[in-house]
């Protein structure tokens, strides 16, 4: 099958060749004065499981996921439910959604590192005058709540894109069973419950896959608001994985933790797949 | 049990009126069909009655009570869908149940009543399937077997067999109608297949352009149709129609157009001079040598039981409904003739029967 060896090419190269470089990196280690990679055996997948900060790692990434996903999924669909009606201007709001969007992750942390900011920010403003918050509880550098201050950038950027696949999935539902349940007695609750929902579980699922590996590599707004403090607070697995490698050129190490961060997403996301059964 | 009563209806789609003042009184217990084509308006007013399409002037009534404002889940309706509407993420036993498990009703009524009505409908054996693995004659069963299970009190059914094949539209058309028999209760029925109508219905109700051509009974339609419309809408093949006047001859009425001459019955009350449109319907004319309707055989249409006779007459084009041993070679002449009480005259100007 010769047209198929663009493809296969494609793949080996930059998908198959990496991660068997990945698995064989995970047995090495960067030895600086000798300057060239030596076998160390599983001395790194020892050191990780001991690892303190691994496991924080860890357990940063899985709650960001999983707070992430349900806050996202439940406001997504409720914005979708409401934007998705014919009243005169929601139309024009459908289409403002698409915004966050286009703006690089980097970006976003910029900008909510300025709203977040101690001096200055208009959120820690608003929390003081709400009392939620003192003026002198700076958000991003106290860790009980640095990782709620990111989280926050995750939900306004993202939360738009749940409510696009959402939309579009709301909009392709036919609409006689909703008229049948109604002529069935039916309250909207219950529509919205026994046949609205059931019949966008596919759309659900698509989004929640989507969003779910996305969240599990988060990566982007702790380098920029927070470098993973204070502390590890909001270290998640890339960030560590980034900082053995990069910071700190244990190569074989970051290896080590990408490919435990492989390996979840890949069962999560099977798992997931197996138990909704989804069929693509 | 119902009677449902329609006051001065109308409904614009914006500045289209589809509905225009449409009165009509549907009794308990009886089989109405709204009859006519696409777009007349039949299908909006089923689903006003629902509750689906709100009422833009006028009043629906159910037993008295205004409907109007009332919300479609209080109106103890039962609809089926063109589309059947099943709910696709539930089974069928499911989907006859949904509506007992809003009324909050014991598992074992439930139970009892989605087998019960399966049971009439032949749907024992699929209860547990999904909609999408059932055939399209099963799925439209199990449509009925949801509207069946609740006491409604106005069964609607939105041209529930068009998506069915031939046969199986036959088997269904007997199925809906014996299954009114028993339930008794007050069904509206909309379709625009007039074999539909004529077999189904108590009253057949002929739309067009959002008014009532005629409200009539299967037979008084097919027999004395109200206008030229109703004429040319049932019966397959459709009527033929001549233009011509009423003449006297010897003080007897006839009606004449070029060279034909069809005498009429002496007691029609159509005027000597009055401008006419005759209507004669293809199965009322009888090959006869003698018959006033001469023509030569231009094409003939086999439907198995009978022969259709495409013939040409003084420049008119006719058709003629025989049995299928007329065996007559194109570019024959024929003659038909016709009782003159099976003649249908109506006004030329207004198209009404006179």
């Amino acid at each position: 099958m010769p047209w198929l060896a663009p493809l296969v090419a494609m793949l080996v190269v930059f998908t198959i060749y990496p991660l068997i470089y990945n698995v064989w990196l995970s047995f090495h280690e960067y030895a600086p004065l000798k300057r060239s990679l030596v076998y160390v055996g599983a001395e790194n997948w020892i050191t990780l499981f001991g690892d303190e900060r691994f496991w924080s790692a860890l357990s940063v990434t899985l709650s960001y996921f999983i707070v992430l996903l349900v806050v996202q999924l439940v406001l997504g669909m409720l914005i979708a439910l409401l934007l998705d009606s014919d009243i005169a201007g929601f139309g024009v709001l459908r289409g403002l959604l698409s915004l966050t969007l286009v703006i690089p992750p980097a970006i976003t942390g910029m900008m909510f590192l300025l709203i977040e900011d101690p001096e200055f920010g208009v959120l820690t403003f608003v929390l003081d005058i709400l009392g939620v918050l003192d003026s002198t509880t700076p958000i991003l550098a106290t860790s009980s709540t640095a990782l709620l201050g990111i989280m926050l950038a995750d939900i306004w950027q993202w939360t738009p894109f749940m409510v696009l696949i959402f939309i579009a999935g709301l909009r392709s539902l036919p609409q006689e069973p909703n008229e049948a349940a109604m002529l069935d007695g039916a309250s909207a609750l219950q529509i919205l419950r026994r046949i609205t929902l059931p019949m966008m579980s596919k759309v659900i699922a698509v989004a929640v896959l989507i969003r779910g590996i996305d969240l599990l590599r988060a990566f982007d707004y702790m380098f920029v608001m927070t470098s993973g403090g204070p502390g590890t607070s909001t270290y998640t697995l890339s960030l560590y994985a980034w900082q053995q490698t990069f910071s700190f050129i244990k190569w074989g190490y970051g290896a080590t933790i990408s490919l435990v961060g492989l390996v979840i997403v890949l069962l999560l996301a099977n798992l997931f797949i197996y138990f909704t059964r989804v069929r693509w | 049990m119902a009677n449902v009563t329609y006051s001065r209806v109308c409904k614009n789609f914006g500045s289209v009126k589809v509905i225009d003042e449409l009165s009509l009184e549907i009794k308990d217990d009886t089989f109405v069909v709204l009859l006519g084509a696409s777009g007349c308006g039949k299908t909006t007013l089923l689903r006003m009655t629902a509750g689906l399409e709100t009422i833009t002037n006028g009043e629906i009534s159910i037993n008295g009570v205004r409907m109007n404002e009332v919300h479609p889940r209080d109106r103890n309706i039962a609809m089926v869908f063109q589309n059947y509407a099943l709910y696709p993420t539930m089974s069928v036993f499911e989907n006859i149940a949904f509506s007992l498990e809003i009324k909050k009703l014991g598992r074992e009524e439930i139970k009892k009543r989605v087998e019960e009505t399966a049971a009439i409908l032949n749907l024992t054996d699929y209860l547990h399937r999904q909609p999408k693995e059932l055939s399209g004659g099963q799925r439209q069963r199990a449509a009925m077997g949801r509207a069946m299970v609740r006491d409604a009190d106005v069964f609607l059914f939105d041209e529930p067999l068009s998506n069915l094949d031939a046969k199986l539209r036959a088997h269904m058309r007997v199925e809906i109608r014996q299954l009114h028999d028993r339930l008794k209760a007050t069904t509206i029925y909309v379709t625009h297949d007039q074999v539909e109508a004529m077999t189904m219905a108590d009253q057949i109700v002929l739309m067009r352009n959002g008014i009532i051509e005629q409200t009539a009974s299967p037979d008084e339609l097919y027999n004395r149709p109200a206008s030229k419309f109703a004429a040319d809408f049932v019966g397959t093949p459709s009527m033929n129609f001549l233009e011509g006047s009423i003449e006297s001859h010897n003080g007897a009425p006839c009606f004449s157009n070029k060279g034909l001459q069809l005498p009429l019955p002496p007691d029609c009350p159509a005027k000597a001079g009055q401008a006419v449109i005759c209507g004669l319907r293809p199965t009322d004319l009888h090959p006869d040598e003698n018959g006033p309707i001469k023509g030569v055989l231009r094409f003939r249409e086999k439907t198995g039981a009978e022969t259709n006779l495409h013939f040409s007459s003084m420049d008119n084009h006719l058709i003629a409904t025989t049995s299928r041993d007329q065996e007559i070679g194109i570019g024959a002449n024929i003659a038909f003739s016709i009782d003159a009480r099976r003649i249908h005259l109506f006004d030329k100007n207004s198209e009404r029967r006179i």
